[in-house]
């Protein structure tokens, strides 16, 4: 049995404190999580410096960390994905050491294969029962599966679970008690509403709409839709509506697709009740509906990140994607994409499972606009490499289709469509004309850290912004 | 023919540079109702510059000026002599105020029918050699008559069916009123389909997302182009124009049908 413990100060007399320590902390709770604001700063407190910190993401409100970076105590860190303050003050300011962006796969076969060593793994777990078993399903900060925070429960030297929500059994959980080395019990584990992510809606915008009917109509004639097919989407406005003429075209055809993976939605949920999917294979929920669904459908299934995308991991579930939706930023000519940084520099996101899925799924299919705020998402050359252009195949937009020239099956497959299917370079032309060319700028100074794909090569460096 | 018209106001940028990609084959860009008085410049800048630089097949071009009586009309005037538009919608139509614009443009007019009067010189109107289609303005007209304006429309179907009615009297297309509730999908497609039913061969918009509907509803259906093709097949192999098909009789007016059923259908690349 675990040591329980109900104050920071009696945790960490039972912790190695010291120097240099390299911490881990996963994002399930997103916006409202307040633990790894608790650990930090307490850690700042203790006057510790040259912290190594591993979080799987960043989020706006991770204020301790910026605190903790503005007094130089961080030395590297290694994430996924960043958001807000933290983002903003690294654009401008460089960790004496380095800045590592992973993808979500990549991450977990990094930990498994010893390259990220973790001292300490501060796990929040919704819901902690008598024996040390941990689950996100339920509890006052229910945010479901817990998969981004299994691989650092298994191979940290110590994992400490936090939660707010203690029960005597749980019929089913994600780590396991083995894994746990002590349980601190807070009061609350953050906050509910930032906790469940506010950017599930389907979108309503025209030109959202039309990008989604035309991905609607490629998918068709792909004749991706079939018996079995699997898929994923994002949760943005428009993969959303993607997600939603599947729906469609499933109900119409009476065709079950095998299984959803990756951030689950209200919609994958609605599909799986209806019988339109098999399985969902669920690394993280995004709203409310699939909480509830993965505490109740045996169908709804919790994965690790290391079963959803280690690239090392033979029985990965992505490997066997037929079709994926994702975002872009940018994407050049070369079908390379960003969704790391703006034109300036400044780090707005990162991989996720970006460039996991698109390197295994069958077809990965980028939805956005040609152009925003009058500047076109098409580039010469993006300005941050986060997915290698021969692992995306298809961009879609609301003013035409670019197919990478790479997949001669594809556009043999669509040899005798009627879609407006172009080379990328004439889209590009397109969005010239109604933008101009935008003049361009190097916004480089110094070298602020790296971007590693999945199988651990580095695609790319990030840099902090130079002031114009 | 178009199916469809869509409104976009003239003082949005992001509207207008948008304006191809939402399938309507016809926009009509706005200098009247949707533009606020200060705004009216800015309207006409704006479309001047875009399509003096971006030029369209489709969606066809057409711009509704302001009211012919109105301290806007002249300045409308010289902002479309020289654009490449298909044509203009006239708000507030009568046979003056076409009378009026013809002395300024030669470009074919949609008159929108949105006045009492209007409607009481509908035939002359529609007879005007400029004018090519005639186009309900329903909410206008609802408050000229004091017309509560129901989602089902019963209290606009005797002008619905009367312009109609007078539109294919004189060979003219006829465009349904907007239906402006964007958010109850079912209504939009009970005030398509009663569009339909009533002989209307268009109807507007004033939003992107319900193009697509109208479109549809407005294209020959897959039974119509399938049968069209089955009749189009036996008349050419034939060389007749009566022959028997499924125990029914088929005739010239019938082949007529099918013949503009696969027209339409070509035209929508249906086929």
């Amino acid at each position: 049995m675990q040591p329980i413990y109900h104050s920071l100060e009696a945790l960490f007399n039972d912790l190695p404190l010291k120097d240099g320590l390299n911490i881990s902390f996963h994002h399930h709770l997103r916006n409202g999580d307040a633990t790894q604001n608790l650990i930090l700063s307490y850690l700042r407190k203790q006057q510790l410096n040259d912290l190594n910190l591993y979080p799987s993401a960043i989020f706006p409100v991770h204020t301790e960390l910026l605190t903790l970076l503005k007094e130089g105590r961080v030395k590297n860190i290694t994430t996924n994905y960043i958001n807000g303050p933290v983002a903003e003050f690294l654009a401008s300011n460089p960790l004496p050491g380095q800045l590592k962006m992973q993808t979500h796969g990549g991450r977990a076969r990094a930990i498994i294969k010893g390259e990220t060593t973790i001292d300490i793994a501060f796990i929040a777990a919704p819901i902690v029962d008598a024996q040390g078993n941990a689950a996100g399903y339920d509890g006052p900060s229910a945010c479901g599966s817990l998969g981004y925070a299994i691989e650092d429960s298994q191979y940290a030297k110590k994992t400490v679970l936090i939660t707010d929500h203690r029960v005597e059994k749980l019929p089913q959980y994600e780590i396991k008690s083995k894994d746990v080395d002590a349980i601190l019990c807070v009061d609350s584990l953050g906050n509910r509403e930032g906790i469940v992510s506010g950017t599930t809606a389907i979108t309503k915008d025209p030109v959202g709409l039309k990008i989604a009917n035309n991905a609607a109509r490629l998918i068709d004639e792909l004749k991706l839709v079939k018996p079995g097919m699997n898929f994923q989407s994002g949760a943005g406005g428009i993969s959303l509506k993607v997600t939603d003429h599947l729906r469609e075209m499933l109900r119409a055809r009476n065709v079950k697709a095998g299984f959803f993976s990756g951030g689950i939605t209200q919609s994958h949920v609605e599909m799986l009740n209806e019988g339109l999917v098999e399985r969902l294979y669920d690394v993280q929920c995004f709203d409310l509906a699939a909480i509830q669904s993965l505490k109740t459908n045996p169908s709804h299934i919790a994965i690790s990140a290391s079963d959803y995308a280690n690239p090392d991991n033979q029985n990965r579930v992505i490997k066997n994607l037929d079709l994926v939706i994702l975002g872009a930023t940018e994407i050049d000519l070369n079908f390379n994409v960003n969704v790391t940084t703006d034109s300036y520099n400044t780090i707005i996101g990162g991989s996720g499972g970006h460039s996991d899925t698109a390197t295994d799924s069958f077809v990965s299919l980028i939805v956005t606009p040609l152009f925003k705020a009058r500047t076109p998402i098409i580039k010469k050359r993006v300005n941050t490499i986060t997915t290698r252009g021969k692992n995306i195949d298809i961009l879609v937009t609301e003013r035409g289709i670019a197919i990478n020239p790479l997949r001669l099956d594809l556009l043999d497959r669509l040899k005798e469509s009627h879609l407006p299917i172009y080379p990328i370079e004439a889209l590009l032309e397109k969005a010239y004309a109604y933008t101009g060319i935008p003049q361009e700028y190097d916004l480089r100074d110094q070298p602020l850290g790296v971007v590693e794909d999945r199988d651990g090569q580095i695609i790319d460096t990030l840099y902090t912004k130079k002031r114009r | 023919m178009s199916r469809s018209f869509l409104f976009i106001p003239g003082d949005v940028p992001r509207m207008i540079q948008q304006l191809e990609i939402f399938s309507a084959d016809s926009v009509i860009l706005d200098f009247e109702d949707s533009v606020a008085t200060h705004q009216k410049d800015e309207a006409r800048n704006l479309v001047e510059s875009f399509l003096t630089q971006h030029h369209f097949t489709t969606p066809a071009i057409y711009v509704r000026i302001n009211a012919t009586d109105s301290d806007e009309f002249i300045a409308d005037m010289q902002t479309l002599k020289n654009l490449p538009i298909k044509g203009i919608v006239l708000p507030k139509a009568s046979l003056a105020a076409i009378e009026t614009v013809t002395k300024h443009l030669t470009l074919p007019i949609i008159a929108l029918l949105e006045t009492p009067s209007g409607f009481l010189s509908l035939p002359d109107i529609a007879q005007h050699p400029s004018v090519e289609g005639l186009l309900l303005g329903a909410e206008d007209l609802a408050k000229s008559l004091d017309l509560e304006r129901t989602v089902s429309g019963e209290e606009i179907l005797y002008f619905r069916s009367q312009l109609v009615l007078t539109a294919k009297a004189y060979h003219k297309y006829a465009i349904d009123t907007p239906f402006t509730n964007t958010t109850s999908d079912i209504g939009l497609l009970e005030d398509i389909k009663r569009s339909r039913q009533l002989g209307f061969d268009a109807k507007a918009a004033i939003h992107p997302n319900h193009i697509s509907a109208i479109n549809q509803h407005f294209s020959p259906s897959e039974a119509a182009i399938h049968e069209a093709r089955r009749i189009m097949t036996i008349a050419e192999k034939q060389q007749s124009v009566r022959f028997s098909l499924d125990g029914r009789m088929i005739d010239k007016p019938i082949i007529d049908r099918a013949k503009k059923t696969l027209d339409l259908a070509k035209r929508y690349r249906l086929l």
